[in-house]
């Protein structure tokens, strides 16, 4: 399934975050990320980063979609990572 | 499914807060290593033990590739699926002749019947292929007359002249015109598309396979010698047909690869980096289209497909169900 995952998250933590968050998916944006996930690659990523969060501060939403033909992604100005990206 | 990641730009590939990261002069690209199974590298880079460890650790497969975009060879993980039972089946199967013969004609019917499927395609859109395609299925028929691997292995050579003789027809363009089959180093553009296809198909089934408990370096059809790894050859030529020439000829006859994405080197053609970018992105497109399984019910991809024909040789080798390659049909 197609991932955006977004957070807010205290400033000790943030860093944790998109540490573990860039295991999984790409980098799009301050503290936005976006891919291609299994489901359970999603559990793990949401394990991963319940470990670390802090419930009463940090907010954590995760988009889910099942295909990608229902949604279309626009980028207006510079694009920071690309999710579809098969080369590096 | 886990996907691949194809590295083009060079510089140093090290683990860097628990993933992997591509550190070139400006910037610095990062790999996620969860959502991979596995990188194929066409530029130069380094790399330390640290990240083999880790590969190893993420069960994450590295295939590298030459300047020409030849196979150079695999970093292949410690095997993490291991089973002494299906080795010892797979050798059994290697040592005993008849039950070798046996697998390496499924191979050979595999690839001929594949290599008709694609004939059949083109001539309803308009090909007139008649012709080969009943001299290809003549061919059929002296499958089970063969009685030794080189025998069989000859079938299949003469069926693939065959084949490869409908190219012009199919693609009908004289920048690919295909003369005659020519590897090491490819003598024009269609055998370097095709020496292409067949080295990232190679990988592809390798990778697949290091998810099973099969042993690749037992190949049944190709010779099992000093080279490493030969199952795969054996399966990627059932595959070669529907995945690897398909593509080629979507791309040509669609005008996406031209003449300028050659360059000639040392007497031969090889594809320029913008090409090999160009048929990877279509490969990998190809490898994620889905078609309907008629046992299993449901649609499932060519990459997926590749992995269920490596579950039927289990069951072969088990002697739990006689292995029937998958043969592409309407």
């Amino acid at each position: 399934m197609f991932v955006i995952l977004v957070y807010d998250a205290g400033e000790k933590r943030v860093n944790k975050f998109h540490k573990i968050c860039r295991r999984y998916l790409t980098w799009v944006q301050l503290s936005v990320f976006e891919g291609e996930l299994t489901l359970s690659q999603l559990e793990a990523l949401k394990l991963d980063l319940w470990k670390v969060m802090d419930p009463e501060e940090d907010s954590i939403i995760i988009y889910t979609f099942r295909t990608k033909k229902y949604f279309k992604r626009e980028v207006i100005g510079c694009e920071k990572g690309d999710p579809e990206d098969i080369f590096i | 499914m886990k996907r691949t990641v194809y590295v083009f730009s060079g510089g140093q590939l090290k683990r860097e807060g628990n993933t992997i990261v591509l550190i070139s002069e400006d910037d610095k690209r990062v790999i996620p290593v969860e959502a991979i199974s596995e990188i194929c590298v066409f530029s130069e880079i380094t790399l330390n033990k640290r990240l083999l460890e880790f590969l190893t650790q993420k069960k994450v497969i590295l295939h590298f590739f030459n300047h020409y975009g030849y196979y150079v060879g695999t970093y292949y993980p410690r095997e993490y699926m291991n089973s002494g039972l299906i080795v010892l089946k797979q050798v059994e199967h290697f040592l005993n002749p008849s039950l070798r013969l046996g697998l390496a004609r499924s191979f050979v019917y595999g690839a001929i019947a594949n290599m008709l499927f694609v004939l059949r395609v083109y001539s309803s859109r308009g090909c007139c292929l008649e012709n080969q395609i009943r001299a290809i299925e003549d061919k059929l028929s002296e499958i089970n007359t063969a009685r030794e691997i080189p025998s069989l292995m000859s079938v299949e050579g003469a069926a693939r002249e065959i084949y490869y003789s409908a190219f012009d027809e199919i693609i009908g363009d004289p920048d690919f015109s295909f003369e005659v089959r020519s590897r090491r180093p490819p003598a024009n553009r269609l055998n370097a598309l095709i020496s292409f296809g067949n080295s990232l198909l190679y990988s592809t089934v390798l990778s697949e396979i290091y998810r099973t408990h099969l042993d690749p370096r037992i190949g049944y059809l190709h010779e099992t010698n000093q080279r490493s790894f030969t199952l795969n050859l054996d399966l990627a030529e059932i595959f070669k047909p529907i995945i690897v020439d398909r593509v080629i000829f979507s791309l040509l006859n669609r005008r996406e690869i031209k003449a300028n994405d050659f360059r000639e080197d040392l007497g031969g053609i090889y594809m320029l980096e913008k090409g090999m970018r160009k048929f990877i992105k279509a490969y990998e497109e190809r490898l994620s289209e889905t078609i309907k399984h008629k046992r299993l019910r449901r649609k499932v991809s060519y990459r997926r497909l590749i992995r269920l024909e490596c579950y039927k040789i289990y069951k072969h080798i088990l002697m739990d169900e006689v292995y029937t390659p998958f043969v592409r049909t309407r």
